[in-house]
């Protein structure tokens, strides 16, 4: 019996996998902190004791993510956008466009029919074209980050944020508390500014059916549908959306080495 | 002999200037205050402490010009105009021969293309936090240190880090980052300095830097990033003595300006009921654009 290690090491969150025949068997994350290779080594023990493996077991490991260089147990590295597209194409292979929503970033991919990247873009780590934006924000208001999103739903007119950038819109959500808007009304206005600066990313690369979402923003049920509203489209959004990349790692490490480049 | 005086008020995102001047362009008084979150309400209150200053009511100024971000919401200003406008002036009038002002902001940077004291080129970035003197501002949180001491400190560097995050937010990790792995903090407020500055030189690259090279704005009371700027740049930067005044001594030249225009052609200036007193609305949705 072979296993397969996915190794995501992002610059928040740290997500793994073991996966057993192509089946995911175990799911692991945590916050990655200041110390990658201390993330890497913590997420591999801990995911080897879900699954009740050792390091024996492992046939190969891959790894991917912004702290992917300081894994050290790792038989190869692979840029996660190239994770990300295998990962999606291997749960929802109709999906050509990918809007992955990450922490620091968000990527926009377009992909064929085998999980290859064709075309991508990224919002070039500003917070305010990615998740972080919303984790200020919930913040500023003392919401719950789970709740932040179905709390946008709820409201009957957003605010509308003069800015794209996260300092200043941190400032711009602190004035409109002050002045008495409501909680759901200025969620809805941050998640409709993150709508736009991802679909118009989205526009760029452009737009082709099936749309799937992953990353940890895809988490948030609210910023898919303001999204999927400002695109006109549907968006598919896998189960465990932020272990996308990692089961697209554990998929590179179970394929041959010379089917794959390094990074 | 009268006296007549001629007031400009700069109010910016972070900081509100006040600046009373008489015929001669001497400059008589000012007074900056935090513009604070209800900076509206504080316009007329920092006028008052101007005006207390020399003993005078706000009748006794001939003209007064409102500028900055904030400047629609002085009600008691006789005109708007544009901080460009204000800025290029001010900075002409104590550097006569300045080709590029830069001035550096609580939340903007700009790049003035000056010839012969006219404005006749800019830049502008408002969009984003980095590159402002926000980034410190945040940057010095996370630091805990008081914003004015940064200069100082990075003085002290030998070997200054790179700050590879454009972002501020994310710049705020690689300082945590920076300081947990044991750099110095002078090395990596160096480095903050040197962002800031770089960005800054990128985009008044279009400009052609020529000197005089004038630096204004808070940001330039910081000598760090005075050097990181000449660094950057590649030539001497010049500061006024003091660099926040210059949008609100522009903007009272040139009500001075207009006044004796005015009355060298014999006309007289329309001046609408002058109230001290609060702006009473509190949207700036999207500003008014005056010329002069």
């Amino acid at each position: 019996m072979a296993y397969y290690l996915g190794i995501d090491i992002g610059s928040g969150t740290s997500k793994g996998v073991v996966t057993r025949n192509g089946d995911v068997i175990a799911l692991h994350s945590f916050r990655s902190g200041v110390n990658y290779k201390l993330a890497g080594q913590k997420l591999r023990d801990e995911l080897l004791a879900m699954a009740k493996l050792s390091m024996k077991d492992v046939a190969a490991t891959v790894a991917t993510g912004q702290g992917a260089g300081l894994v050290d147990y790792a038989d190869r590295k692979i840029a996660d956008i190239r994770c990300c597209a295998r990962g999606m194409n291997s749960i929802l292979p109709e999906v050509r466009t990918i809007i992955d929503v990450e922490g620091q970033s968000t990527y926009v991919l377009k992909i064929n029919e085998k999980g290859q990247v064709i075309n991508f873009i990224t919002s070039e780590r500003c917070a305010g074209g990615a998740g972080r934006f919303l984790d200020i924000i919930a913040n500023v208001l003392q919401v719950p980050i789970e709740e932040i999103g179905s709390l946008s739903l709820k409201s009957n007119g957003p605010i509308v944020f003069t800015t794209a950038c996260a300092v200043f819109g941190e400032s711009e959500a602190v004035s409109r508390v002050a002045e008495g808007a409501s909680k759901e009304d200025i969620l809805a206005g941050v998640h409709k500014a993150l709508a736009e600066k991802i679909s118009s990313m989205v526009d760029r690369v452009g737009m082709e059916p099936e749309y799937g979402m992953c990353g940890g923003g895809a988490m948030n049920k609210g910023l898919v549908v303001w999204v999927q509203r400002r695109l006109g489209v549907e968006l598919l959004v896998p189960p465990e959306p932020q272990y996308v990349i990692a089961i697209g790692a554990a998929i590179f490490a179970r394929e041959p080495v010379n089917k794959t480049f390094s990074s | 002999m009268i006296l007549i005086y001629f007031a400009g008020i700069d109010l910016g995102s972070t900081m509100t200037k006040v600046v009373i001047i008489d015929e001669s362009g001497k400059l008589l008084t000012h007074v900056v205050q935090h513009t604070g979150a209800e900076h509206r309400r504080l316009a007329n209150k920092i006028m008052e402490s101007a005006l207390q200053n020399l003993n005078l009511d706000v009748e006794d100024i001939s003209y007064i010009i409102a500028t900055g971000y904030g400047r629609i919401n002085v009600p008691f200003a006789d005109k708007q105009i544009t901080e460009l406008t204000c800025h290029a002036r001010g900075v002409a009038h104590f550097f006569p021969k300045v080709s590029l002002a830069i001035d550096i902001g609580g939340q903007d940077a700009k790049g003035l293309k000056i010839k012969d004291g006219k404005l006749i080129d800019f830049v502008m970035s408002d969009k984003c936090a980095a590159g402002t003197g926000r980034f410190l501002e945040v940057a010095s949180t996370t630091l805990g240190l008081k914003l004015e001491d940064l200069g100082a400190i990075s003085l002290k560097s030998t070997h200054r880090v790179s700050i590879s995050s454009l972002c501020t937010i994310f710049a705020q990790q690689e300082i945590i980052n920076y300081l947990s792995a044991g750099v110095p903090v002078e090395d990596v407020v160096a480095g903050l300095h040197d962002a800031i500055a770089g960005r800054v030189a990128r985009m008044v690259a279009r400009l052609k830097v020529e000197p005089d090279v004038v630096f204004t704005g808070g940001v330039a009371k910081n000598i760090g990033v005075v050097k990181a700027l000449e660094e950057n740049l590649g030539c001497t930067v010049l500061v006024p003595t003091d660099p926040l005044l210059s949008g609100a001594f522009g903007a009272a030249l040139i009500a001075c300006e207009t006044i004796l225009k005015a009355q060298s052609e014999g006309k007289s200036i329309q001046r609408t009921g002058r109230k001290l007193e609060e702006a009473s609305f509190f949207r700036n949705d999207d500003g008014i654009l005056s010329g002069n």
